[in-house]
């Protein structure tokens, strides 16, 4: 499809103009444009629907009946297979302590960093805040071979706490939180310090409730992440039973597709539903947040 | 004054855990690959042994070097122009063209940026399979015929980079979306008056006032993109066919964890490094000193 970007271009197409006016802030072209943007969506949301779809197929229907979205004959099968091929219980566990863990560890050393960079004033803060940042330029590869390494050296490759230990602080929510902290007037902080209160206490009791919903997206983004990490856990988890959900799943993929089509489709639907979950409980907070990350400050 | 100090000690003391955690898995690991890339080592010899800038010599003579920066280039080209064009141009659209619907479309399309490239991999190896798969079948009628993508030069990437672009579109998009609400609409309602055709808003307007957002989100697609697209790679075509869809950072994973060669490996990381500090040094240029500055 041609994107016309001029008005112009879009009423010779269509030849009319139906919707038009009540919140669109342009009318012209709007309707093309609403065409082209249900269209798209559609294309995004299609593999979705695809692998939900799939995974209550059973196997014949799946191949033979691959573009019906809604199944002729509704089955478990694919699931029950997945509990019979995979240790999935504990692959499942696996992921959900890797995640949990790396979120309780990053959100409690953003914290306490992001209140160190806004409420205390000492020699070195703007070196140590850009080195923090420029992390995030820093590509895996760079990192891969001596992480490996220390964490074999250490015994803790085939072990899912080989795969939380080098990832317990992240600036990105140190740089999330302390966008949120510099809202709270310093004086509020100052008065408090005065008052001798311990910085633990002040954190806890005065910051804490002023931030509570970035440390909730930052803390849902930091999970989300976790849980679909592949990179580091696939160099570091060697056998099934440490697996996490995308390092099984990957089992099933080959450039031919595979034989077990409906399974296939059962772990990826298992894989993607906590996220999905999640998502579609807290996606203001989410969307919210990540809009924050391009912001310079 | 003795209180100054303590509160200078406590700030620091409250770094440190997120210090520390960069310091040994961050910090010591830049410089042990720098380190490594000028020592011939496979991880298992006791001994390391060192040859200078031999692995870069080795590196940049390889004919597959040249093969897979070109591939390289393929990707960043293809990653910007779906993942960086297309989302600014969405983005316009949805702040300053459409207005119903615009809080669906937006929750709707950054769906994909949660779900697990994995689970992306593996169900675009199915839709878009050349034989079985839904679209192959769709477009049978028509006479078209997919390309048997995982296996030919050229649309491996192009497939690759569809998949990646699925997760990561929705990203960019939020965030280019922010970088134009600080766009006055004012100025945007008064273009319309004129009749200033969209395109011209677009590129003469919107564009300009949203530069900052847009060179950053321009950075960190390559900067991210080559990063992201690395998963696809492995688990679809593992570089394959014949090195076509290696990059430099799969190059990089190839040497280290399939041939053990960590010298050439971290040669090919510093490199990857070189490239993205150089991103970071535009940045700077035109973002932090700022030619148009959107706030």
């Amino acid at each position: 499809m041609k994107l016309p970007l001029d008005a112009g271009g879009m009423t010779d197409r269509d030849g009319n103009s139906k919707t038009q006016g009540t919140g669109e802030t342009g009318s012209a072209g709007a309707a093309g444009w609403h065409v082209f943007l249900i269209l798209y969506t559609c294309l995004i949301l299609f593999p979705i629907a695809f692998a939900v779809s799939n995974s209550f197929k059973t196997s014949s229907d799946a191949y033979n009946t691959i573009l019906e979205l809604i199944p002729r004959r509704p089955t478990l099968d694919g699931y029950r297979q997945v509990f019979a091929k995979l240790p999935f219980v504990r692959i499942a566990l696996n992921t959900f302590l890797i995640a949990a863990s790396v979120t309780a560890c990053k959100t409690l050393t953003s914290l306490l960093a992001a209140y160190s960079f806004v409420f205390f004033q000492y020699r070195g803060k703007k070196v140590l805040y850009f080195l923090m940042l420029i992390t995030m330029f820093v590509p895996f590869t760079v990192t891969m071979i001596p992480n490996y390494l220390l964490i074999t050296q250490m015994g803790l490759r085939d072990n899912i706490w080989g795969v939380a230990l080098p990832q317990m602080a992240d600036v990105l929510g140190i740089f999330l939180l302390r966008q949120a902290m510099r809202g709270i007037p310093k004086s509020l902080i100052e008065a408090a310090k005065l008052d001798n209160i311990p910085d633990l206490k002040i954190m806890k009791d005065i910051i804490m409730p002023l931030v509570r919903p970035a440390v909730i997206s930052t803390g849902i983004i930091f999970f989300i992440n976790s849980w679909n990490e592949y990179v580091w856990p696939v160099l570091i988890l060697k056998s099934v039973e440490h697996y996490t959900l995308p390092l099984a799943l990957q089992m099933y993929i080959s450039a031919e597709g595979g034989t077990d089509f409906p399974l296939a489709m059962a772990v990826s639907v298992l894989t993607m539903l906590i996220p999905l979950v999640l998502y579609l409980i807290f996606q203001k907070y989410i969307i919210s947040i990540f809009a924050m990350t391009g912001v310079k400050g | 004054m003795a209180d100054q100090k303590k509160q200078s000690v406590l700030g620091y003391v409250f770094l440190i855990p997120s210090l520390a955690a960069f310091c040994v898995f961050m910090f010591y690991p830049l410089f042990y690959t720098v380190y490594l890339s000028f020592f011939d080592w496979n991880m298992i010899q006791p001994q390391k042994k060192f040859v200078g800038f031999q692995n870069y010599v080795i590196l940049l003579r390889a004919p597959n070097t040249w093969k897979i920066l070109g591939n390289t280039f393929w990707y960043i080209v293809i990653l910007l122009i779906l993942n960086w064009a297309l989302p600014y141009l969405v983005s316009f659209v949805l702040s300053f063209v459409v207005g119903r619907m615009r809080g669906f479309y937006k929750s709707a399309l950054f769906l994909p940026s949660i779900i697990s490239l994995v689970v992306g991999s593996i169900l675009y190896t199915w839709i878009l399979n050349p034989v079985s798969g839904p679209v192959a079948i769709l477009l049978k009628p028509l006479g078209i015929r997919l390309p048997f993508w995982t296996k030919t030069d050229g649309w491996v990437i192009a497939g690759l980079c569809i998949i990646t672009t699925w997760k990561t579109f929705g990203y960019n998009l939020i965030v280019l979306l922010a970088g134009i609400s600080g766009v006055s609409p004012e100025v945007i309602e008064a273009a319309r008056l004129d009749n200033v055709p969209l395109r011209r808003i677009f590129f003469d307007i919107v564009v300009p006032m949203s530069s900052a957002t847009g060179i950053y989100v321009f950075i960190i697609t390559i900067v991210q993109g080559l990063q992201y697209v690395f998963t696809p790679i492995k688990v679809i075509t593992q570089g394959g066919p014949n090195y076509a869809s290696s990059n430099l950072i799969y190059m990089s994973y190839h040497n280290a964890f399939t041939l053990f060669k960590t010298g050439t490996a971290s040669a090919a990381s510093v490199l990857t490094m070189l490239l993205f500090v150089i991103l970071l040094l535009l940045e700077f240029r035109f973002v932090e000193r700022g030619v148009y500055y959107e706030n």
